[in-house]
């Protein structure tokens, strides 16, 4: 059973087409990346699939889960990371930390442990009493990271994981998804950075004007074929190589 | 920075002050917000005219308003980017580019200063001056009406800059550690030695010349707004950073007694935003002032004494609108839908919260008016219902008219409208029997109380009753 299906998918701003017969399916244990310029409709192929959104026409699954119509059973499943939210601005980490884990249910010790090992693992360990309006961009990002994987989930959506973090940190980010992955998870990263997809992504979607264009396995390129190569050439990215940006003479 | 960089400045400000406030209204509808404004000052001044108040009176409260307004403005383009994030996403403010861009921090300043002073100027205080005057003096001597309107605006502009003005050097010296609280504390003390020793202190201040428009006047107004522009000019820092907050875990705490995460997280924003829980307190106690000033004046029209039960029990009630937004202002409703909450878990989770701080906290000023004001206790017993019933009814309507953003209402004329009226149709019948009924029998009171249940039913009953259009709302943003 794959862990994610979706069947002509279709969503409006409207009458700006975001999603346009999108058709996609998902296997368990896919670290499966959604690549595409800014507003190719990635973020919102992923608040579809995590019922932030409904879409207009369509049928999507998370795990069997109707997302559409049962919103709430999905997120308890799974793990989201939203591209452009902070932690609430009068909680700590560690309040937050006590918060998810009381909307999901978790025992305290349990919350505890983990808010430990999160903080040593991303580095936040002296920011976890702090209040996260005083946080900086890259200590929130850590903190909505560790949220998004708090309960272990099997399958985790994040959408540009890597925004704001400081190189060390990216790397440990980038290791921790790739042995979540091999413990048999399915992650879902959305991303307009085509290394971090090549780096990380076992299968690339390459989204451009509101549809799926191409479907590649970065492994199984040919030779001498980069990811960047393939996605150059479903997007329209006409570039003037030789043009300076500015010229000092 | 070169006159042309200056005007381009003060240009591109005037713009992103005009462009805030229509993304805030909604666009077209802040077009009209200004004769929105001359209205509801006009009807306001007309009543006070009506009920027998004098026109100094009127025009004194009108410069303490808009002093306050002052005060508020500063703060918010200084202090207040958390709720104006909440409220339309990441702002920054090009007061805020002398850390990025080659322009001198102190002209930045007084140009916001100045383009806040003329941009509400224009579209907010000629409203409030056009209003007041056309409800106190008429258009029976137009030159005269005309004079007046033209001083009431300038005098009007010149207290909202003092406001403004007040808030810079306050929230300077505040910044300046222990020596600067101390130099704050020299004119609160001077102030009050004044009044003490009986100063006409309003002299000094537009306020007095807007009494009296003789040059020493001018003079006063001058040094009081010099004053406080030297001050902030010498102290304040828009782009200095604020230490890091650190705080003793209590979510857990708050969330075993409150029972509900969405609850004490809600109540935890409260008690740490600007202000903790004392402006709650603060909206309350003008409610409570503003019900006394009520119950003084319906007495002396009437000439019956008005019951406290009833009045104060009714009009605590409303202090339920600022409690629910104070319990929503530092939501970013996004983020509860990145965790497995149902709309209806989040909504459920505000009614608690406004259950145990609204209801409660009217219910500490009903205690005191009628400690004060004194009363039967059948009345008493029945105005504390109508207070719960009226508290629970405004959360309801507010709910279903505007799901978790009560601000909606300052940002949308028709749909402030249509909660006023709301609100108008329950509470003038209570009004009217508590102002002008004396004493209530014992069947009104037994059909008061059992209309306060009633509207406590009706409001959980629109909560309720909004949940599934909200959720629907919600989904589909």
């Amino acid at each position: 059973m794959p862990a994610i299906e979706i069947e002509s998918l279709g969503k409006l701003y409207g009458d700006v087409t975001a999603i346009s017969d999108l058709s996609l399916s998902i296997a368990d244990g896919e670290l499966f990346g959604l690549l595409g310029p800014n507003g190719a409709g990635k973020t919102t192929t992923m608040e579809i699939l995590t019922g932030q959104i409904v879409p207009e026409s369509g049928r999507v699954a998370v795990l069997d889960v109707d997302p559409t119509t049962r919103p709430t059973a999905v997120r308890e499943t799974v793990g989201i990371l939203p591209e452009k939210e902070s932690p609430p601005s009068f909680m700590t980490p560690r309040e937050y930390f006590d918060f998810v884990g009381a909307v999901r249910g978790m025992p305290d010790e349990t919350v505890t442990e983990r808010t430990e090992s999160w903080a040593e693992r991303l580095g936040f360990r002296a920011k976890l009493d702090t209040l996260s309006s005083d946080l900086s961009r890259g200590q929130q990002q850590k903190v909505m990271i560790a949220a998004a994987f708090f309960h272990e989930p099997a399958v985790v959506f994040i959408d540009e994981p890597l925004a704001n973090l400081d190189p060390i940190v990216q790397e440990r980010v980038k290791r921790f998804l790739l042995s979540y992955q091999a413990a048999g998870n399915t992650i879902v990263v959305t991303t307009h950075d085509v290394d971090v997809a090549a780096e990380l992504c076992s299968r690339v979607g390459i989204m451009y004007g509101s549809d799926l264009v191409a479907d590649v396995r970065p492994s199984e390129l040919d030779a001498g074929v980069s990811l960047l190569d393939v996605f150059l050439d479903h997007v329209d990215a006409s570039v003037d190589d030789d043009k300076p940006l500015a010229s000092h003479e | 920075m070169s006159d042309g960089r200056t005007r381009r400045v003060f240009v591109e400000m005037l713009r992103e002050e005009w462009r805030l406030h229509s993304r805030l209204f909604r666009g077209s509808h802040f077009s009209m917000f200004p004769v929105l404004i001359c209205l509801l000052v006009a009807g306001a001044a007309k009543l006070l005219a009506v009920t027998g108040t004098a026109p100094e009176t009127v025009f004194a409260g009108l410069h303490a308003l808009v002093f306050v307004f002052g005060l508020h403005t500063g703060s918010i383009g200084f202090v207040g980017r958390d709720a104006l994030r909440n409220l339309i996403g990441d702002v920054t403010l090009l007061v805020f580019s002398a850390r990025t861009l080659p322009l001198s921090q102190r002209k930045l300043l007084g140009l916001f200063v100045v383009k806040d002073g003329l941009y509400y100027a224009v579209l907010f205080l000629l409203p409030f001056a056009l209003g007041t005057v056309l409800a106190v003096t008429g258009l029976g001597n137009p030159a005269f009406a005309a004079k007046t309107v033209s001083l009431l605006w300038i005098t009007l502009t010149l207290t909202f800059v003092l406001g403004m003005g007040t808030t810079i050097a306050a929230l300077g010296l505040a910044g300046r550690g222990v020596p600067g609280l101390a130099l704050l504390a020299v004119p609160v003390v001077a102030i009050a030695t004044a009044v003490v020793a009986g100063l006409n202190l309003p002299a000094y201040t537009p306020y007095g010349l807007f009494l009296e428009p003789t040059l020493p006047r001018v003079g006063a107004t001058g040094v009081c707004l010099l004053g406080v522009f030297v001050v902030g000019a010498a102290t304040f820092d828009a782009t200095a950073p604020t230490p890091a907050r650190t705080v003793e875990p209590a979510f857990r705490r708050w969330w075993r007694r409150v029972g509900d995460p969405v609850a004490a997280k809600s109540l935890l924003d409260i008690h740490r935003s600007a202000g903790g829980f004392g402006k709650v307190l603060f909206s309350a106690a003008v409610l409570f002032g503003v019900t006394a000033a009520l119950v003084d004046f319906a007495g002396q029209i009437t000439g019956v004494r008005p019951s406290p039960g009833i009045s104060f029990g009714a009009i605590l009630g409303l202090s339920g609108f600022t409690t629910y937004n104070w319990l929503t202002q530092s939501d970013d409703v996004d983020l509860y839908f990145a965790h497995p909450l149902a709309v209806k878990a989040v909504f459920a989770g505000k009614f608690r919260a406004f259950l145990l701080l609204g209801p409660l906290v009217g219910l500490v000023f009903y205690g005191l008016a009628l400690a004060w004001r004194g009363g039967p206790r059948i009345e008493a017993a029945v105005g504390a219902v109508l207070l719960v019933g009226v508290a629970c009814y405004i959360f309801g309507t507010t709910v279903y008219l505007t799901g978790l953003s009560p601000n909606e209402f300052l940002f949308d004329t028709a749909l402030f409208a249509v909660f006023g009226a709301a609100l108008v149709v329950p509470l003038v019948p209570i009004l009217i029997i508590g102002f002008a009924i004396s004493p209530v029998s014992g069947p009104l009171l037994a059909a008061l109380g059992g209309f306060g249940g009633v509207l406590a039913i009706v409001g959980v009953t629109l909560y309720r009753r909004s949940l599934p259009k909200w959720s629907k709302r919600y989904q589909q943003a």
